[in-house]
């Protein structure tokens, strides 16, 4: 296994998984997530592989850097293995596709950069990883994430409540 | 010790304090329940917050993010392709109307617009179809997805491509079913959709035209009255295909914000066969067929219309099929539980009862009921 088959097995998931829940578009995400593995390949050495490769997606994902086909056409072809590999998610209703609705608009509402250290430390990232990642002082992690938390919650409870009193205006 | 602040309390939940501070703040939390309480607290946004991002998983593929996310930037060279496929697709359209208005002027002589038949509007004024439903609010949003993942576009398959370029694809196949399939444009006639299709040929892409063409049709097969009450409602955006087992299931987004709900149950038979890498080859060995009309927004758009004779369908195609378009049906019955409103009826073309819910009076639903049975009976008019 090589060293880009190596990251890309480890990281590849969490990457796709935060570049969706960032970008809302599981295609695109894939996508994100082919090129920072491209980059990944032109890097001599990366020293702390999880942090760099989720500051590059992150940063791509502003930049939209140009694409290297030859490379993305392997590594599409092992997202294919790595698909087939993968558990189905249990079926949606629904309900749970209004959640996802009501949680986009949530994590929309929040400051670019809460979001992504919230999005990083759901994807196991630690603190020094984050901060290495969005360029933060280790210390402000902690008061970036629990704003973000906050606010992702508070926001989401406010979308419910606001769904609610339309279901009891349908309602009467 | 003072109390603790938020960002110290999660630092501490996260474990990213070193063992000394912890210690200090689990001493602190022990003894001062102001503290204890934020920790609880703090307990439940992470938590809650977690549920909630999780939510996120379900993001379905192809979808065009919104605002909050940087813009794409379109490859000049998608713009020029646009651009040649438009003056060709534009000109071969005038050539078959043309050569249609000689060959069947006759058969639809009582047609009230004397628009010509033209059977290779079929499958172009399809293709508008899915491009028109997805597109209405953000055209440039949708072309700059076209931009950047032109080169996955066959793989993505998800309606999004310029309906230009389909229209060019249809335009090939139905150019050989005109010649090989005379009871194809017999039957366009019959249907008496050619206005309609015509219509959306001609709106391009656009979105903002689209609804004329369901309109010129309706108006030969329903009632103005239905009409009337659904030209209030402009915009109707599939946001989501839930799965489940025996029915197809839509969600819509509405003005307002709203989502309602179209459930229509399905035969559950091995009619497709899902081979994931069969799919790349099948693709890459056809292009052109992998971003014909049989997108999956295609499907949700037009589940009464499926293109079941052609080849290409069979990767994507909707599970209903039905012969002949369907007008709008009454409807038979409304209600209401848990504050969600559910109209159902019989769907005219595929005898099976549909139910479109929502939050929402009955008589909104009702609306929106009419605005999908256009985007149907349009879309089953332009593939029977």
């Amino acid at each position: 296994m090589t060293d880009v088959e190596r990251l890309f097995r480890t990281y590849n998931a969490a990457l796709v998984r935060y570049l969706t829940r960032r970008l809302g578009d599981r295609d695109w995400a894939e996508e994100v997530a082919q090129e920072t593995f491209v980059r990944a390949l032109r890097q001599t050495s990366i020293e702390n592989e999880r942090a760099w490769l989720f500051a590059v997606a992150t940063n791509l994902v502003r930049d939209e850097a140009r694409k290297d086909m030859r490379r993305r056409k392997h590594l599409a072809l092992l997202a294919e293995q790595e698909r087939d590999e993968m558990v189905e998610p249990e079926e949606t209703t629904i309900e749970r596709a209004q959640e996802a609705a009501m949680a986009r608009k949530a994590i929309d509402a929040l400051a670019e950069r809460d979001r992504l250290a919230l999005l990083m430390r759901e994807e196991g990232l630690d603190y020094n990883e984050i901060a290495e990642a969005l360029q933060l002082s280790p210390g402000s992690v902690g008061t970036t994430l629990s704003r973000a938390r906050r606010r992702l919650v508070e926001s989401y409870e406010a979308l419910q409540k606001s769904r609610e009193e339309r279901e009891k205006n349908a309602a009467s | 010790m003072q109390h603790l602040d938020e960002g110290t309390i999660h630092s501490w939940l996260d474990g990213a304090l070193d063992s000394e501070e912890a210690a200090r703040v689990a001493v602190h939390v022990g003894e001062c329940p102001e503290c204890a309480a934020a920790v609880a607290e703090a307990r439940g946004f992470i938590a809650a917050s977690s549920r909630i991002l999780t939510a996120l998983d379900n993001a379905p593929r192809g979808v065009i993010p919104t605002a909050a996310v940087p813009k794409k930037r379109i490859d000049p060279f998608v713009w020029r392709v646009a651009a040649t496929v438009m003056v060709v697709a534009a000109g071969t359209l005038v050539v078959f109307q043309n050569r249609g208005s000689d060959e069947t002027s006759n058969s639809i002589a009582d047609s009230a617009l004397q628009i010509p038949a033209l059977s290779v509007d079929e499958g172009a004024a399809a293709a508008t179809a899915p491009a028109t439903t997805t597109l209405p609010a953000t055209p440039p949003a949708a072309n700059a997805r076209v931009g950047v993942g032109s080169e996955a576009a066959p793989k993505k398959n998800d309606g999004r491509l310029p309906a230009l370029a389909l229209s060019k694809q249809s335009k090939v196949e139905d150019n050989s079913r005109d010649d090989n399939a005379p009871e194809g444009r017999a039957r366009t006639v019959e249907a008496g959709g050619t206005a309609g299709q015509r219509a959306a040929v001609t709106s391009g892409y656009t979105g903002a035209a689209a609804p004329t063409a369901p309109e010129v049709t309706q108006s030969l097969a329903a009632s103005a009255v239905a009409m009337d009450l659904a030209r209030e409602t402009e915009r109707l955006k599939v946001v989501g295909t839930p799965r489940r087992i025996g029915a197809k299931v839509t969600l819509y987004e509405v003005a307002g914000g709203d989502t309602v709900t179209l459930t229509e149950p399905t035969m559950t038979s091995l009619d497709h066969v899902v081979t994931t890498g069969a799919n790349v080859a099948a693709k890459a060995a056809r292009p052109e067929r992998a971003i014909a009309p049989q997108s999956v927004t295609a499907g949700r758009a037009a589940t009464a219309a499926a293109p079941e004779s052609q080849p290409g369908a069979v990767l994507s195609s909707p599970r209903v099929s039905a012969p002949t378009p369907a007008p709008p049906a009454p409807v038979s019955q409304v209600e209401v539980a848990n504050g969600v409103t559910t109209i159902s009826w019989t769907d005219a073309t595929t005898r099976t009862v549909l139910k479109l819910s929502g939050r929402m009076p009955a008589a909104r639903l009702q609306q929106i009921k009419i605005l999908i049975e256009r985007e149907r009976a349009a879309a089953a008019k332009k593939n029977p």
